[in-house]
């Protein structure tokens, strides 16, 4: 399977447990070609200095994926990165409050966001408000798999990770009804699991072509 | 030998399962090459054990030698047990409201069958600590940890708690489970102690299974917890 993407993986220390810092070495072990990589500084402890360290890393196969924080006062990032992550629980603003859409609608780049930081509708308030930009929902896990198909049915421009996507048959029963296209390899590691979803991929039974679509981004990355 | 400790067959209400069928797991184990699994039905699981077992008997006697029976035992109804045909006792303190170590479970406990137990750590009814009591009370008694706790936090805990009674076991299936921790699990508490199990169809039996073939671990410690260890603790019966 060439080139295989983890669209959603982490760098760094983690403060409840003691997991590896690299990502490299599990990249490696399972085949993994290129990660999209959010620096764990920036999700649990300072953004700013979270995305600084991980702009430092400079290496080809770690895609940046820094983290916003949208701010009233504050000048709009001009970074040159695909992709951007949002924390509106965490980090404790509206994500479909208008400096948050003010900023995305100019930064053009793919907003990725935890399903546990926001909600269907209000994913779907962000999808209306502003058609243009893509969303990856990151973590959709498998219990409001019919709240997820709600959304995507209503939302064109959002994308899923299907990392968590964990029932039996979900990824092709997602795969169903809104084509290969729209579902994205990602893992979350290593807070969550990558063994089991880079086991997933071999063994869906889907074409081989939207096996390869999904490994490498759906037609989002 | 590959042998997947916890399965089920059915619905349940919090979601949808895209695939509740036997036949669907009899398909992706013959991919897997997963000889056998241990179920209980999500209906005995939830208001009916009676009736889910009866259903979970039919699945395994049209699927001879794939379907192992954990029979579900529900302290309220008392329900009936068998000792033959079986791989032991399904029992399920947070959904049936009874916590693991209550008197009410002792039918279970004078079977002497393996027990598979849900197991969630800092739950009134299965924290790990419950199964250190049970265990210590009926040590002969091969009890099975499902979901080692449910939450990483507990994760270590539980390894601990497995380390003064050696009719416990760690069984690995959960959604929060890596296949990382399975081989902290297997440093921690030994491998001979580890069990894999998927959760499916409850959980897709390719994540599950996934995560212990692609744990890292060595053939060895990987042939026990895909099977080894479970083979011993049903005496051969599968």
């Amino acid at each position: 399977m060439p080139k295989l993407i983890d669209a959603h993986r982490l760098i760094g220390p983690v403060p409840f447990d003691d997991l590896p810092e690299d990502p490299r070495p599990e990249m490696d072990r399972l085949g993994v070609e290129r990660a999209y990589v959010t620096h764990t500084l920036s999700l649990y402890s300072d953004a700013h200095a979270g995305n600084q360290a991980l702009f430092a890393l400079d290496d080809p196969r770690l895609i940046p994926v820094p983290v916003v924080v949208p701010e009233a006062f504050a000048a709009i990032p001009e970074w040159p990165v695909a992709m951007v992550r949002l924390c509106p629980e965490r980090h404790r603003f509206d994500l479909t409050g208008p400096v948050a859409l003010r900023w995305l609608a100019a930064m053009d780049a793919i907003a990725a966001v935890d399903l546990e930081e926001t909600s269907p509708a209000q994913l779907l308030a962000l999808a209306r408000h502003l058609p243009d930009l893509r969303v990856l929902l990151l973590n959709p896990g498998y219990r409001r798999l019919r709240a997820v198909a709600e959304l995507m049915s209503e939302a064109p421009n959002i994308w899923l990770e299907i990392g968590t996507v964990n029932t039996q048959r979900a990824v092709e029963w997602l795969a169903e009804r809104f084509g290969a296209r729209r579902l994205v390899w990602g893992t979350g590691a290593p807070v969550l699991d990558d063994c089991g979803p880079r086991f997933l991929l071999d063994h869906l039974e889907l074409s081989d072509k939207d096996i390869e679509l999904i490994a490498t981004g759906g037609d989002l990355l | 030998m590959i042998l997947d400790a916890h399965g089920h067959v059915g619905s349940w209400p919090d979601f949808l399962i895209p695939d509740p069928t036997a036949d669907g797991l009899v398909s992706l184990m013959d991919k897997l090459g997963i000889d056998a699994m241990g179920i209980s039905h999500l209906l005995g699981v939830g208001p009916d054990a009676a009736e889910g077992n009866r259903l979970a008997f039919e699945i395994a006697g049209r699927h001879p030698g794939r379907f192992g029976v954990w029979q579900v035992y529900n302290p309220h109804h008392r329900t009936p047990l068998v000792t033959e045909g079986v791989w032991g006792v399904k029992i399920h303190p947070d959904v049936h409201q009874c916590p693991l170590d209550d008197p009410r479970y002792e039918p279970v406990w004078e079977l002497g069958l393996p027990v598979l137990a849900h197991g969630q750590t800092d739950s009134p009814w299965s924290d790990p600590a419950l199964f250190a009591v049970v265990a210590g009370r009926h040590p002969e008694v091969p009890l099975l940890m499902g979901h080692t706790g449910l939450w990483p936090y507990g994760f270590a805990r539980a390894a601990r708690l497995v380390a003064d009674h050696p009719n416990l076991y760690l069984e690995t299936c959960g959604s929060k489970m890596t296949g990382r921790w399975i081989a902290r699990l297997a440093e921690l508490a030994g491998a001979d102690r580890v069990l894999f199990g998927s959760d499916s169809c409850f959980l897709d039996l390719r994540v599950g299974y996934g995560r212990v073939a692609l744990a890292p671990l060595g053939d060895a410690d990987r042939a026990l917890i895909q099977g080894g260890n479970l083979v011993r603790i049903l005496g051969g019966l599968a």
